[in-house]
């Protein structure tokens, strides 16, 4: 088979086949959607569901999943390397610089407003909310007496702190933390982003806190508490679309109503349910984004 | 660019990044610790099978055959799929996923080399080894290992220096070491943070290198001292 | 956790599993041949200044021994999470072997080969492309396998920056590890990146044994 063929004449045929079967022949022309999402797994399960929302309506699609933090995401957004990724409005405003509330609408204008001159466009924002939240096991708040926030501020010094490696850096995370409610932690554990190792130090003890997430499915079926966010540092999180003008502006209203449709419908409760089916029933993400637009008539 | 080193060497210069869970020293000695474990342990693991097999000449196509299995396992793959495990058996994430595949790293290539070297030794010489009544036992270490302990040292060199580097992969199973500072760095694109833990693991890598090297000219016989004898291992 | 390996997914994912298997072909092929381009001028200046040698070992070895996450976490400032940031971290990696196995492979050329060749009228030109080139084959090809090899294993971590071709799964499996959808991911990932790597080890010593004809006769390793 090697002697009658040269690598080169071997390496072409597979570029060729590659880029014949790579390419989600959309039907809709224009430039194929690369669409992003960061590393953690509700990011990547929205991100799967506005792709294949899209891909139902004809749209050429490019998932590029799993990239990083804000600070890597939001430049690629910018340059043009992704096009199109689900955003928490509060969050964002705050890294833009703007001030974000608990008012949805009025943090959704702001950021609309702040993101513009970059190019960046936001969508209708979904009903779902995702906000960083700080969980204890069960047993744990037991023991010191804890359900809000602030009292753990009784045991600063001595509790392990768990979250992404990015953490230290957040607003709404760590700098809050010790800001608004003067907590200080005995230790801050870098893990990963709301996702099965913090889960899996927070079940082991390893960590005394965990940094996860309101939507998250695995609190529930954990049992474990959620601790309330008493002084209100967790904005208004909604889930809304952010896409680069110049695509929205190439395939217009149709490829909007798509998002806007998927949007429409996302609410929180949903939301766990799609993050339970992932994080605790361990269905394949690709499937449960797939029945969910299904049983919703929007694939 | 003169700009941005002399944000390193502030960095470096900064007292709060010498103390600390995170701090330098400890970061440093998470991954000096692991990488002399893992070395060891493969070093125990690797040599004496090799060293028999080598000696009786068996399994010779095997041995090529996982050369090239090994060299191909991508050390990104290992480290994440051994998180799984590690958590399985109730080892948890971190230090355990590491070090078990460093552990399956260092090992092939160790093993590899020793038996190349052991089995390559001039078969005259060990004739008249045996020749001279020597058991099998005393031509291995007396004669079969002296002679290839350049190739063995050398594989023994080059997988620590490949533990090191590939060591900054568990900082993606939460893990420490210096790898911490290149993910959490990249993380919030503080790129005088990447560059500060890139630049310790390269000095850690070098020591290593240099160390190693010292050891061989200690231990291997001054006849058969080889210059930098590189052998080809598995790179990150 | 139950169960490790899921079979539907597989199944249910053939096509991705192509596609990335693809990329993370392209992505090595793209690499190893700018990297033997690259390799070959730089060969090629060593061996006309021999007191080269050194710096040129030295600045390919210190891009090798920087650990593949910060080189790329390095360039994305710079050039974007983009396949150029990829390349650039992955060609570097291929430089140390390519260069060192040209110049080993041209070097060992036996000189009363090249005397022969100088007797009988060939140019240096003739001489290089003729004599010196066919001869150094194997032990170039013997650098390029290792090269690629290890190229296909480094591409797995460009996962991190958007791309990875089969490290894409890994990537994926990573953040699922407590669900059989997760590891599955992982082994699929790592398991498909090996059979690659096992599969152009394989081609290159094909390419091998067709390109030096002479050869066929003894044992190729």
């Amino acid at each position: 088979m090697f002697k009658s063929r040269p690598l080169g004449v071997l390496v072409v045929t597979v570029a060729l086949v590659a880029a014949a079967c790579s390419s989600d022949s959309g039907e809709i022309d224009g430039p194929t959607i690369k669409i992003g999402s960061a590393n953690f797994s509700e990011s990547a399960l929205v991100a799967e569901i506005y792709a294949q929302a899209l891909e139902a309506e004809g749209y050429s699609v490019d998932r590029k999943l799993n990239i990083g933090s804000r600070e890597i995401y939001k430049p690629a957004l910018e340059s043009g390397e992704l096009d199109l990724l689900p955003e928490y409005i509060g969050t964002m405003l705050t890294f833009l610089g703007g001030e974000a509330s608990s008012d949805s609408a009025a943090t959704h204008s702001a950021l609309q407003a702040a993101w513009e001159p970059e190019g960046i466009s936001i969508l209708d924002f979904a009903p779902a909310q995702d906000k960083n939240g700080l969980v204890v096991t069960k047993a744990t708040a037991e023991e010191l007496g804890v359900s809000r926030t602030s009292d753990l501020a009784n045991f600063n010094g001595t509790l392990v702190f768990g979250g992404p490696p990015e953490c230290p850096n957040r607003e709404f995370c760590l700098i809050g933390l010790q800001s608004l409610y003067g907590l200080d932690f005995l230790e801050f554990k870098p893990l990963d982003v709301g996702g099965p190792i913090t889960v899996t130090a927070l079940e082991s003890g390893e960590i005394d806190v965990a940094l996860l997430f309101t939507s998250s499915g695995v609190i529930l079926a954990k049992e474990f508490v959620l601790l309330e966010d008493d002084k209100g540092l967790q904005p208004a999180e909604n889930l809304a679309p952010a896409v680069r003008t110049e695509i929205l502006d190439a395939y217009g209203d149709r490829f909007a109503n798509v998002l806007n449709a998927v949007s429409s419908v996302l609410t929180t409760t949903e939301l766990i349910a799609l993050n339970k089916a992932v994080e605790v029933d361990g269905e394949d993400p690709d499937k449960v984004a797939a029945d969910w637009l299904d049983a919703l008539g929007l694939s | 660019m003169i700009e941005f080193l002399g944000e390193v060497v502030a960095w470096f210069a900064d007292p709060a990044h010498w103390t600390g869970v995170n701090g330098i020293p400890n970061r440093l000695w998470e991954h000096t610790q692991i990488t002399v474990l893992a070395t060891s342990l493969a070093v125990l693991v690797a040599i004496p099978p090799a060293v028999v097999l080598g000696h009786r000449k068996r399994g010779g196509t095997f041995v090529v055959g996982a050369v090239n299995i090994f060299r191909a396992v991508p050390s990104f793959g290992i480290v994440v799929l051994a998180l799984p495990i590690t958590v399985a058996l109730g080892l948890g994430f971190g230090f355990w996923p590491t070090f078990l595949a460093l552990l399956f790293l260092a090992i092939p290539p160790m093993f590899t080399n020793t038996y190349t070297g052991v089995a390559g030794v001039d078969s005259d010489v060990v004739e008249a080894a045996r020749g001279m009544g020597m058991t099998e036992r005393q031509i291995m270490t007396g004669v079969e290992v002296p002679a290839a302990s350049p190739i063995i040292l050398a594989a023994v060199r080059v997988a620590a220096v490949q533990v090191v580097a590939t060591a900054t992969l568990g900082a993606v199973v939460a893990w420490g070491g210096l790898g911490r500072y290149i993910i959490d760095g990249f993380a919030i694109q503080d790129g005088v943070l990447v560059f500060a833990g890139a630049l310790l693991v390269a000095g850690l890598a070098l020591v290593t290198e240099v160390g190693m090297s010292y050891l061989e000219r200690a231990i291997v016989p001054d006849s058969l001292q080889t210059a930098g004898n590189e052998v080809a291992g598995i790179a990150v | 956790m139950i169960g490790f390996f899921s079979w539907t997914w597989v199944f249910d994912h053939l096509d991705d599993i192509w596609n990335r298997t693809v990329e993370h072909l392209l992505l090595t092929v793209i690499a190893v041949t700018v990297g033997l381009f690259i390799s070959f001028v730089l060969a090629a200046y060593v061996l006309r200044t021999r007191r080269a040698y050194g710096p040129v070992t030295l600045a390919t070895g210190i891009l090798y021994s920087i650990p593949s996450l910060a080189l790329f976490a390095f360039l994305v400032p710079v050039t974007g999470l983009s396949i150029l940031t990829a390349e650039i971290g992955l060609v570097s990696y291929t430089l140390l072997i390519l260069v060192r196995n040209i110049v080993a492979g041209i070097d060992g050329v036996p000189g009363p080969v090249l005397e022969a060749a100088a007797g009988m009228g060939y140019t240096r030109r003739q001489m290089f492309f003729g004599v010196q080139l066919p001869l150094a084959l194997p032990v170039i090809i013997a650098g390029l396998r290792i090269a690629a090899v290890t190229t296909i294993g480094l591409v797995t971590v460009t996962a991190l920056i958007g791309l990875g071709g089969l490290g894409f799964f890994i990537l994926r499996g990573l953040s699922l590890f407590v669900s059989p959808v997760g590891t599955t991911q992982i082994i699929v990932g790592t398991v498909m990146s090996v059979f690659l790597a096992l599969a152009v080890d394989f081609a290159l010593v094909g390419a091998q044994r067709l390109l030096t004809p002479w050869a066929r006769s003894k044992e190729a390793v």
